[in-house]
């Protein structure tokens, strides 16, 4: 179906190749991942498919890519629009107009469909993803769910034989994610459509897909079946991890495989079968949330809500899309005022803190870290970081490569990765060295080394400064890792609060790949596998 | 339910049918009756759409410039004899100014037909206001000709961009102000939002190419809009409305 031979790939103005000689053939209904650093060309990859690169972004293009016997050179992406569907990381980019249904008929209005067909098309496809209800609401009020299921139904209405997604899951709670990605199985088996897919959360993917094509950043590609390239590489999901802990002999991509090849480990092992993590006892509160009721108009985001954080704790906000987890966190930073109720950071109101006593009570990185830089060069940002907090001039860069060891001084922030860049907010934020820091989604579009980095930032600044850290993500992973304490919204309202233990293993949908692997075990991490089996660490 | 909409012009046409008759026919009541007609139609008739809020705004500078020209018009211009209300200082101009007044005698002739002015044009923002409010723009540029079609799309793009804009530099405003940073300066703004902007762009082109736009000649419509039955009453019944009212 799409055939790529001998294909290199270089961006004008950079010496770094993005592919070099790749040859790969995908059959028709195989489901392929592409998987790789941030920054190492995924996006690239995929927007090959469709002549997207080099016919929109330049670039100079060696060998030739060919869909379903289309050479992509040959023709602009808009004429295989009937052929590949492709949808992009932030589907609400990429809307044309203001309604669900006329969203859908775009493409067909543009290729001159008869009326007819559109008006049938339209209906099977609102069906099939479920978009019936909404299908008079206007785009901008739809969930991220319902905006990426939107986005792959447009693509879906032309009957493409491809299916192109980058990051489908990355701004979804792990429930949505679910709803997308067994759609997504369901195309390729009753369909029998080609789908090529990049993302990050290997966890949420790996059990779906056919086979893996890794960039390694370089130019270099390996290709093969998940159990195969995930054998050496290092970009490789918990349940992965847990294969290797354990020496299984053969890599597992779903709980069910891991599970039964862990069954004998779980039997002879004697287990805990109940949490026995140290109880949350502490005294020293910083943030204090009382009978907290956040309102726009008459809808209540945050309905009655109180809660304490403590020094030194690192506590995640957890929930679905628009449970309320960005207005409470904007609240205890002071970004929203409070329609009743009080909160104090530091026995100080946040809504009326000012300039450098602000800077030195709250670390704020907000959703869109970018939001943040203006400077013209990391330089620039560190420089200000420092005078503005009155440190020897380098404290912020020195911070930062710490961080991230590969970032120079004259980089334009707009070209760091995701992951620098949010290193980099993430040090100008502590530079002041705030009583409380506060991370509003933070894992976007990082791959796992930059998450990695993160935790251990994380857990430094809250034992070494015994401040308290609060984050709002879906990342189970992430929160199963580096989390002590977990609050979890919904609707506006605290359903439960706790230790990461207790709540993350309480919710199926929440719980971990470890920890459904290990049930009745109480282990969420590898780590806590490795601990409570006593096994050597690698 | 859904409610069949009205043709997109339907209301547009309307209200300038409407508007014709307010500038004519400066009467309180007929004003006042009018605007209390477009609360109830925005009311029944609105869909929970962004632009539905188009009207309250619409309301709010029509009451706005009411009492401005109802201060202004008492203050300053031709005086009108009749019941004097209550008396300001009045200002002294020179000679080569005359007829002209700033203060003195307010009296009830000249408030009022100030009012009734200020009225007329309230009136006549709230009617396009409402036509806006419950015709999106977007849909307005759906039965236009084909060749202002593609003209059509970039101002759709506009405008579902501008509001965009606008959430933007709020939240860059926010970030920023949470970080400490008080002073408003332009390129603390403009940087990360024309970045953000640019990248959105790039993305909204990619979106178009991938999808076809442009690729075809002829474009065909999803729901081409019809003028129907209920149209031709709903601007029969205006119509005759404004007769009446240049009648009387």
């Amino acid at each position: 179906m799409i055939k790529f031979s001998n294909v290199s790939l270089i961006y004008p103005h950079s010496t770094k190749t993005v592919l070099e000689n790749l040859s790969l053939e995908v059959q028709e209904g195989e489901m392929l991942l592409v998987m790789g650093q941030t920054g190492s060309g995924k996006s690239s990859l995929l927007r090959l498919i469709n002549g997207l690169v080099p016919h929109h972004t330049g670039g100079i293009l060696a060998g030739d890519i060919s869909v379903d016997g289309i050479s992509t050179r040959s023709v602009k992406p808009g004429a295989l629009a009937h052929i590949v569907g492709i949808v992009g990381q932030n589907p609400i980019n990429g809307f044309v107009t203001d309604i669900v249904e006329e969203e859908l008929a775009f493409g067909m209005e543009a290729l001159n469909y008869p009326q007819d067909v559109m008006r049938k098309r339209v209906e099977e496809i609102l069906d099939l993803l479920g978009l019936n209800s909404i299908r008079n609401r206007t785009i901008a009020t739809l969930s991220g769910g319902e905006q990426q299921r939107l986005a792959i139904g447009a693509a879906l209405v032309m009957h493409p034989k491809v299916l192109v997604l980058d990051e489908p899951t990355s701004a979804l709670d792990p429930i949505a994610a679910e709803e997308v990605l067994s759609l997504l199985h369901r195309l390729v088996h009753d369909l029998s459509i080609t789908v090529v897919l990049a993302e990050h959360r290997l966890e949420r993917v790996i059990q779906f897909v056919d086979r893996i094509i890794l960039i390694e950043g370089n130019g270099e590609t390996s290709i093969g079946p998940a159990d195969v390239v995930l054998k050496t590489t290092e970009l490789v999901p918990p349940i992965i991890k847990l294969a290797r802990a354990l020496n299984l002999s053969e890599i597992g991509t779903s709980v069910r495989e891991v599970r039964r090849q862990t069954s004998q480990i779980r039997e002879h092992s004697n287990m805990p079968s109940s949490g026995s993590d140290a109880p949350l006892g502490r005294t020293d509160a910083i943030v204090e949330v009382h009978d907290l009721t956040i309102s726009y108009g008459n809808k209540d985001a945050i309905k009655n809500v109180s809660s304490t954080f403590f020094a030194a704790e690192i506590v995640a906000v957890m929930g679905r899309n628009g449970a309320g987890k960005s207005s409470l966190l904007e609240s205890i930073v002071g970004a929203i005022k409070a329609s009743s109720g009080t909160v104090t950071v530091a026995s100080k109101n946040p809504f009326t803190l000012k300039a450098s006593e602000r800077r030195n009570t709250i670390g704020y990185v907000p959703q869109e870290p970018s939001d943040l830089l203006f400077g013209s060069s990391v330089e620039a940002e560190c420089t200000q970081a420092d005078s503005s907090n009155a440190l020897e001039p380098g404290t912020t860069f020195s911070f930062l490569s710490r961080l991230t060891p590969t970032v120079s001084l004259a980089t334009h922030p707009h070209d760091l990765s995701e992951g620098q860049r949010l290193a980099l907010v993430l040090s100008i934020v502590l530079s002041s060295n705030p009583e409380v820091l506060v991370l509003d989604e933070p894992t976007r579009g990082l791959d796992y080394q930059a998450k990695n980095l993160l935790a251990i930032a994380l857990k430094e600044f809250a034992a070494n400064f015994g401040r308290p850290v609060l984050l709002a993500t879906h990342d189970v992973e992430l929160v199963a890792e580096l989390a002590d304490r977990v609050l979890f919204l919904a609707e506006g309202e605290i359903v439960a609060d706790g230790s990461t233990l207790d709540v993350l293993l309480s919710s199926p949908a929440f719980a971990p790949q470890v920890a459904k692997i290990m049930a009745p075990a109480p282990w969420l991490t590898v780590d806590d596998v490795i601990h409570g089996l006593n096994l050597k660490s690698l | 339910m859904m409610r069949t909409p009205l043709h997109p012009l339907t209301l547009w046409i309307g209200a300038m049918i409407t508007a014709v008759a307010v500038a004519i026919n400066s009467s309180y009541l007929f004003n006042i009756g009018v605007v209390g007609a477009l609360v109830l139609l925005v009311l029944i008739r609105r869909d929970g759409s962004p632009w539905n809020s188009s009207f309250w705004w619409a309301l709010k500078i029509g009451a706005f410039i009411l009492a401005i020209r109802a201060i202004f018009g008492a203050l300053i211009g031709v005086p009108i004899p009749g019941t004097v209300i209550f008396t300001v200082p009045r200002l002294s101009l020179p000679t080569w100014m005359p007829g002209i007044r700033i203060g003195g005698d307010v009296t009830l002739e000249r408030l009022s037909s100030s009012i009734a002015e200020g009225l007329t044009i309230a009136t006549i923002i709230a009617l396009f206001g409402a036509a806006s409010a419950l015709t999106s723009p977007h849909k307005l540029l759906r039965v236009l000709p084909f060749f202002i079609y593609e003209i059509g799309i970039t101002l759709v793009i506009a405008t579902t961009v501008f509001p965009q804009l606008a959430v933007n530099v709020r939240r860059i405003r926010t970030a920023q102000r949470m970080r400490g940073i008080e002073k408003l300066s332009i390129s603390s703004i403009a940087t990360p939002l024309l970045e953000q902007s640019l990248i959105r762009s790039l993305q909204l082109a990619e979106s178009m190419d991938a999808r076809g736009f442009g690729v075809s000649r002829k474009r065909s419509r999803y729901r081409p809009s019809r003028w129907q039955l209920r149209d031709s009453l709903y601007v029969a019944s205006t119509s005759a409305i404004a007769i009446v009212s240049f009648a009387s």
